[in-house]
């Protein structure tokens, strides 16, 4: 975390040194936007995290901005962009502990008509789902998901270089990430889960270790997307080379460390209007490329995924939405057959269903939304209720409740059920 | 001889012009709603303008909404593209909102949320509900399919055309008919007054400053009242501009992802 942090400073430095002194030197005024946030959420339950009362407690202060190159020079005549954003929070869970995070600075511009390119920390995001993800790998926050933060929150950003070309008949986007970036998970300190190596929902108490791929050319990321418009539906077939964003793999056991293992994905997707709704089709069959037979007890095997949703405008403002998810395990015999005496073990199949409703009132200042998971194969789910009212055009407060639960320990869910909370956010915009 | 040749030329004038108003009698209430439509919402091949809104609850409370709407016709008087870009209030700065209008269809929309860099279709089949808060429905904004309505002229009396229309499925509705005042002049829809199945006056649409850009009679300044729960919307343009040279390209996800700097920032 500590090299982390020293990475992290320095490109930030660097970026601030190389592009921003000037820019802000010679250019024109920039403009700055952004927000200042309190947020507080209220544990329900007691588990063995650092603290029983909450597991939310910060400030944040986000700023953007975006510079245009202009004048005679070859970024400009490049249409070229630099974003950057930002956020400085002081983190009163971690005893007041600073953080900057940077969460964009890239540089986007077009070299030929036919391409563009964004260059440096970027968010990324592709796929149909609605907080289910088959083909998009890129990196993701679900202790921000999980604590009541703000969606914004649940993408991180990669750094990474993403082409996108257009041709006449489709388009393709192709993204390359040298640097890995793994998901954010539940590692006990602030939300408790269940730790295969203490066998029961694990705080503090946890000792798991995490390796990384280390940072060299055979590690390199890829992800690819090509898609195109038939009328007024979508297509697009994905291809993601790289590693599993979440740690499922044991490297040794003795040790507690555990790994993100090679996979490759293949996926496809459609969406358009059907029934006046919008329905989506998404299919993944996720590769494991360390163990594509599934004979190694220790690596996570191959699994397909299929989702298909519909979401429709009940007209007065209010909408709702249905998902379903299902997803297998593959060669499931090896891996049984695999299997030591007190292993643990997961299920091949897993169903999952999801219901959004989302109404808006008072001049569409007041949102009112309810986010539903539910898996009746693993008997566990997730209810996300918020109320969100602008209270001018600046000021936002928001008032949920995340409510995982589940009948057993071990599942998605389940796991993460003594993390309930109900949580406060009040959000200033400039 | 002088004299003569301007009296003719008053003549000339005088007959001229009631040739023209012969010529208006003439026009059936479908050819003045279609002339109505193109002014109103089809002014050039396309358009671009800046566009602020005040929207004002029944309480007196103020919101305000700034963007900028890129247009284009992909035929007079039947399909368009809309990009709207938001750049006020902050939190929903450098959105994008994107309409494939169809007509006897649903229109595709697309909504681009920078900070999660997504990519969202909306559900689109109801175009009555408002757009971004404000006492404008949706269909205000891009206009509405005229085949949805039965015409019918009530008065042509002094400069205007009055027409009551009717919805030919009153399902989806909030209105039972409205009442559109047509300036003959230039065609431009200077108010609509909409009316509840009691015949009462429950929403009304006006036009409160008209310019001409590039030729085109252009309402720059227009108000959303409603009347059944209060409050109301004022809506102005500015900076528009006519036949550009926007082209079907802007209206693709890549330029939802990456706003067009030479037409947005």
């Amino acid at each position: 975390m500590g090299e982390m942090n020293i990475k992290c400073s320095l490109v930030i430095t660097l970026f601030i040194g190389i592009v921003l002194f000037p820019i802000m030197c010679f250019a024109q005024p920039v403009e700055f936007h952004g927000f200042i946030e309190a947020s507080y959420g209220v544990k329900l339950s007691n588990d063995t995290t650092k603290h029983d009362a909450y597991n939310l407690l910060e400030q944040r202060f986000q700023f953007a901005t975006n510079y245009y190159f202009e004048g005679e020079n070859y970024l400009a005549d490049k249409g070229a962009v630099v974003n950057f954003k930002g956020d400085f929070l002081i983190d009163e869970y971690f005893s007041g502990r600073t953080d900057f995070l940077l969460r964009e600075a890239n540089l986007l511009f077009t070299p030929f008509d036919f391409l563009d390119a964004k260059i440096g920390r970027q968010i990324l995001t592709w796929g149909t789902g609605d907080y289910l993800f088959i083909n998009d790998m890129f990196p993701k926050d679900y202790v921000s998901f999980f604590a009541g933060r703000d969606d914004e929150y649940l993408k991180k950003p990669s750094n990474a270089i993403k082409f996108s070309v257009y041709p006449q008949q489709f388009s393709v986007d192709f993204v390359v990430i040298p640097y890995f970036t793994p998901n954010t998970f539940a590692e006990g300190d602030r939300l408790s889960f269940f730790d295969s190596f203490q066998g029961e929902i694990t705080g503090t108490d946890s000792r798991r270790q995490f390796i990384e791929p280390p940072f060299q050319m055979s590690n390199n990321q890829y992800a690819l997307r090509v898609y195109r418009n038939f009328n007024s539906n979508e297509a697009a077939f994905y291809y993601f080379r790289g590693f599993d964003k979440n740690p499922r793999s044991y490297k040794n056991e003795a040790a507690q460390q555990l790994f993100y293992e090679r996979i490759d994905v293949y996926g496809a997707s459609i969406r358009g209007p059907f029934c006046s709704g919008i329905t989506n089709v998404e299919f993944g069959y996720s590769r494991s490329r360390d163990d594509s037979q599934g004979n190694n007890r220790l690596i996570e095997n191959s699994i397909i995924k299929i989702m298909a949703g519909y979401s429709k405008d009940l007209g007065n403002d209010l909408q709702i939405g249905f998902q379903y998810l299902y997803e297998q395990k593959l060669n499931y015999q090896n891996y049984i057959d695999n299997l030591l005496p007190g292993d643990y073990f997961w299920d091949e199949y897993r169903h999952l269903v999801t219901n959004r409703i989302t109404k808006l009132l008072l001049n569409q200042n007041l949102t009112v939304s309810l986010f539903v998971f539910y898996s009746p194969s693993d008997k566990d789910g997730y209810i996300r209720p918020s109320v969100g009212y602008n209270a001018s055009d600046r000021l936002n407060i928001t008032l949920g409740a995340d409510l995982p639960w589940g009948e057993d320990e071990t599942t998605e869910f389940g796991q993460m059920k003594k993390n309930k909370n109900v949580f406060f956010r009040i959000r200033y915009s400039f | 001889m002088r004299k003569m040749f301007n009296l003719f030329l008053v003549g000339a004038v005088v007959f001229s012009s009631m040739s023209s108003l012969a010529l208006a009698k003439e026009l059936s209430v479908e050819e003045i709603v279609e002339k109505a439509n193109l002014a109103a919402y089809y002014s050039g091949d396309d358009g671009k303008s800046k566009v602020k809104m005040t929207i004002i609850d029944s309480q007196g409370r103020q919101r305000v909404r700034e963007f900028q709407i890129l247009r284009l016709d992909i035929q007079n008087g039947g399909e368009q593209k809309f990009y709207v870009y938001f750049n006020k209030p902050a939190d929903v700065r450098k959105m994008v909102f994107m309409v494939w209008k169809h007509l006897g269809k649903d229109d595709d929309r697309w909504m681009y949320m920078p900070a999660l860099d997504l990519v969202r279709r909306i559900s689109a089949s109801d175009k009555r509900s408002s757009f971004v808060g404000s006492h404008f429905a949706y269909e205000d904004v891009s206009g509405r399919g005229i085949d949805a309505d039965t015409h019918q002229l009530i008065s042509d009396e002094g400069s205007y055309y009055r027409i009551k229309s009717i919805p030919k499925v009153q399902k989806g509705n909030e209105f039972s008919y409205y009442i559109v005042t047509v300036n003959k002049q230039n065609f431009i829809p200077v108010k609509a007054e909409y009316y509840n199945e009691d015949g009462k006056l429950i929403r009304v649409i006006e036009a409160l400053e008209i310019l001409e850009i590039q030729g085109n009679p252009t309402v720059i300044k227009s108000q959303a009242r409603d009347l059944e729960r209060g409050g109301q919307t004022i809506m102005e343009f500015s900076d528009t501009k006519y036949d550009v040279g926007l082209t079907e390209e802007i209206y693709t996800e890549r330029y939802l992802r990456r706003a067009p700097s030479e037409w947005v920032r």
